[in-house]
């Protein structure tokens, strides 16, 4: 036995996570969810958006590797904006994110009978980072003169006031990976002062904060946690709040795994070099 | 047969007869939409057979992909930046205005570029393309990176200290980007009080590599649950909740 | 030829990158078109970049297929998935390569959907497996700092999930405090180091001191 928990195939390891996750999703388990400030303060902004009809930015800068954490986040968010009657225009510095926001723009808009070029619009994916992002700031028609379907910025009603990024009434960034802290922040939001939110995975999340006390972030989802507390405060529960019940279980065996190898390694890995 | 493959063709047999039941009892309907879950599904389990061993399978779905995703990329760049934004207007020149006519620099920069895959005699061209990109980057980020990441994140480090439970937080950031950045400095000899502040500077990064580490299993662990959703909700169709 | 294979990079990364960073501190009209303008260029070469970086993974793949190198098949399933990508890329649902991408149907879409989708977000989920064999194998308690390390990650683990409140209910504000307060620290301190050593190089590489960009041979 002894020998047996020190050296326990990892294939017994996955099959208890894999459990852990199957059975409470099969359950479908629901547990109340707390909400921060952090997610709330983007979900007020939406509002605050919506009281004055304003226009917001969504770069979708992730891809299918992270989509079951950031696309709840998107498709939450784009629910909120088109029941406010906020108006979305939507980009990506992702390559791969191009097909993911066109369905989550696809889902949502045809939940709320949200008009293209009206309502909202998908510009697709540029090159250039955090040239594109000057661009974008001095002249937003100039460095998107087309939308991805090939009508012109200067002429779709949603963008067509729009000539610099401080005409946005918030810049929203959804996030895999360094956009936020690499491109949005020094090359957008230092300069053209926009108000600005991310949403993001987890992996970055910790990260994210000296930004948010310095207040070059307004607020911040991270990963499916973050996800699920927006469906929350949108009273519409989504793949999200459906995955934390099986967050959670999947935790607390993974945390018992390691204080089970902690034991194994205080009552007899030192002597053995620490059961490697 | 080995152990191995028994397993690999009873998968394969599973698998098959999942399927015929799902398509026969209409849970997956017989046309594009439905013959792409079976087929999302296949290239899921396959990948996952990686679990038990690395396996042609994995492989296969693997080495798939790739190609996939190259290509995606390739056209995204096409439908969206090359095409707009160079060959349609290089190409209507005598229509548009004087600007357009800039836009054959970048063009060449970038032809340039392509100059590395050429024989020795022209590939130091793309030296030239290089020396822009890196160039023209490091100068834009300099000022940028130093407002926005130097003395914004200064400014609110040193604020006033007053004695409130807000105060005493500030107290500790203050604290604990100092000892940190001692923690870093290493061009003094960490003894006596350098010592102290970088010990205390490393209590406060295990603290963050800690929740870095927690956060860093939330996430897999999410992408997870999102994969066996998918299996459960998309492919088998199960009504949830079962029990 | 030295000087242009040499000299002739150097000065122009030592021009564009001082231009890159005189414009941003000149609030006048002409600086702003002038960086506008080589903002705009560097986006487009960028995107030939790109290009350079998929041929470049295309002919590892070819070199491979031709040598007949062991596992040279799975080489060639890359180059299969390339090709029928780009067949239905080019026939972009009927429209054509010069009309703009067709995005609601066709076969590219359903390529994305049910061959890229699935295989990128479960190769990123099968880390969750290990990841949670590692945690069992290697997070010990072994010195003070480790189990600060331990705690930390445990109390975030349970905290930022539904259950930690369940199980007590400060759980979630002690993690959010850890979150903003020392964590925030710990990351401001690396944040700030890493952005001097990103200036430090940006510099070096403006003044020709960093010069790998340039490739090897003269």
């Amino acid at each position: 036995m002894k020998e047996f928990l020190i050296n326990i195939d990892r294939r017994i390891i996955f099959i208890f996570v894999a459990l852990g996750i199957i059975i409470p999703s099969l359950a479908a388990l629901r547990l109340p969810i707390h909400i921060t400030e952090d997610v709330k303060a983007i979900y007020d902004t939406i509002e605050e958006v919506g009281a004055k009809n304003g226009t917001i930015l969504i770069s979708f800068d992730y891809g299918p590797g992270s989509l079951p954490e950031v696309q709840p986040m998107a498709i939450a968010v784009l629910r909120h904006s088109f029941r406010k009657n906020v108006k979305v225009v939507g980009m990506s510095h992702w390559v791969d994110a191009v097909g993911l926001a066109q369905e989550a723009f696809e889902i949502t808009s045809k939940e709320f009978g949200a008009q293209y070029g009206e309502d909202y619009t998908y510009l697709g994916y540029k090159t250039g980072g955090g040239s594109l992002v000057i661009n974008m700031g001095n002249d937003f028609h100039n460095a998107f003169q087309k939308d991805q379907q090939g009508n012109n910025t200067t002429e779709l009603p949603v963008t067509k006031n729009i000539n610099g990024l401080a005409d946005f009434d918030y810049v929203l960034c959804l996030a895999a990976g360094n956009t936020p802290d690499g491109i949005w922040i020094p090359f957008g939001q230092e300069r053209y002062k926009f108000k600005f939110g991310l949403g993001c995975t987890a992996v970055m999340a910790p990260d994210q904060y000296p930004y948010l006390q310095s207040g070059q972030m307004n607020g911040m989802m991270g990963g499916l946690a973050g996800a699920a507390e927006y469906e929350t405060l949108i009273e519409t529960s989504g793949k999200a709040t459906a995955g934390m019940g099986a967050q959670s279980v999947v935790h607390l065996i993974i945390i018992a795994f390691i204080i089970l190898g902690n034991v194994m390694y205080f009552l007899y890995g030192r002597q053995k070099g620490g059961g490697q | 047969m080995s152990r191995d493959q028994i397993i690999f063709v009873a998968f394969l047999f599973v698998f098959a007869v999942i399927n015929i039941y799902l398509f026969g009892s209409d849970s997956l309907s017989a046309d594009w939409a439905g013959f792409g879950t079976f087929l999302a599904a296949g290239i899921t389990l396959s990948l996952y057979s990686f679990l038990y061993k690395d396996n042609p399978l994995f492989k296969f779905a693997e080495n798939l992909y790739v190609g996939v995703a190259a290509a995606y990329t390739l056209t995204q760049v096409w439908y969206t930046v090359l095409f707009p934004d160079v060959v349609e207007p290089l190409s209507g020149l005598d229509s548009q205005s004087m600007s357009n006519l800039w836009l054959i620099v970048p063009t060449l920069l970038g032809l340039f570029m392509l100059t590395q895959l050429s024989s020795a005699t022209f590939s130091w061209l793309s030296r030239i393309a290089f020396a822009f990109v890196v160039g023209l980057g490091a100068g834009l980020s300099i000022p940028r990176t130093i407002a926005a990441n130097l003395l914004a994140q200064l400014e609110p480090t040193m604020q006033p200290i007053t004695p409130t439970w807000e105060g005493l937080n500030l107290l500790i950031i203050l604290v604990g980007v100092v000892t940190v950045l001692v923690y870093f400095f290493y061009s003094v000899e960490h003894t006596g009080p350098v010592g102290v502040a970088s010990k205390i500077g490393i209590w406060f990064l295990m603290i963050s590599f800690g929740a870095s580490f927690g956060y860093t299993i939330m996430a897999r662990l999410s992408l997870l649950i999102g994969r066996v959703g998918f299996l459960l909700e998309d492919w088998l169709v199960l009504e949830l909740p079962l029990f | 030829m030295l000087f242009l294979r040499r000299s002739l990079p150097l000065i122009i990364a030592f021009a564009v990158g001082m231009i890159g960073i005189l414009v941003y501190y000149i609030p006048h009209s002409g600086a702003q078109a002038l960086e506008q303008e080589l903002t705009t260029w560097y986006r487009i070469v960028a995107a030939f970049a790109l290009l350079l970086g998929i041929y470049s993974l295309m002919r590892l793949h070819w070199n491979r297929v031709q040598r007949q190198q062991s596992g040279w098949g799975y080489s060639f399933l890359v180059f299969v998935g390339f090709v029928l990508m780009s067949i239905f890329a080019t026939y972009n649902d009927g429209q054509g390569p010069l009309n703009p991408q067709v995005i609601d149907s066709g076969p590219f879409v359903w390529m994305f959907k049910y061959v890229q989708v699935p295989a990128d977000a479960t190769m990123f989920s099968i880390l969750a497996f290990f990841i949670a064999s590692a945690a069992y194998r290697t997070f010990r308690a072994r010195t003070p700092e480790a189990a600060i390390l331990l705690v930390s990650a445990i109390i975030v683990m349970i905290g930022r999930v539904p259950i930690g409140e369940a199980i007590y209910h400060a759980l979630p504000e002690i993690a959010q405090w850890m979150m903003d307060v020392p964590n925030l620290a710990a990351k401001r301190g690396i944040l700030l180091g890493v952005s001097l050593g990103a200036v430090a190089t940006a510099l070096r590489i403006i003044f020709g001191i960093e010069r790998s960009y340039l490739g090897g041979g003269e």
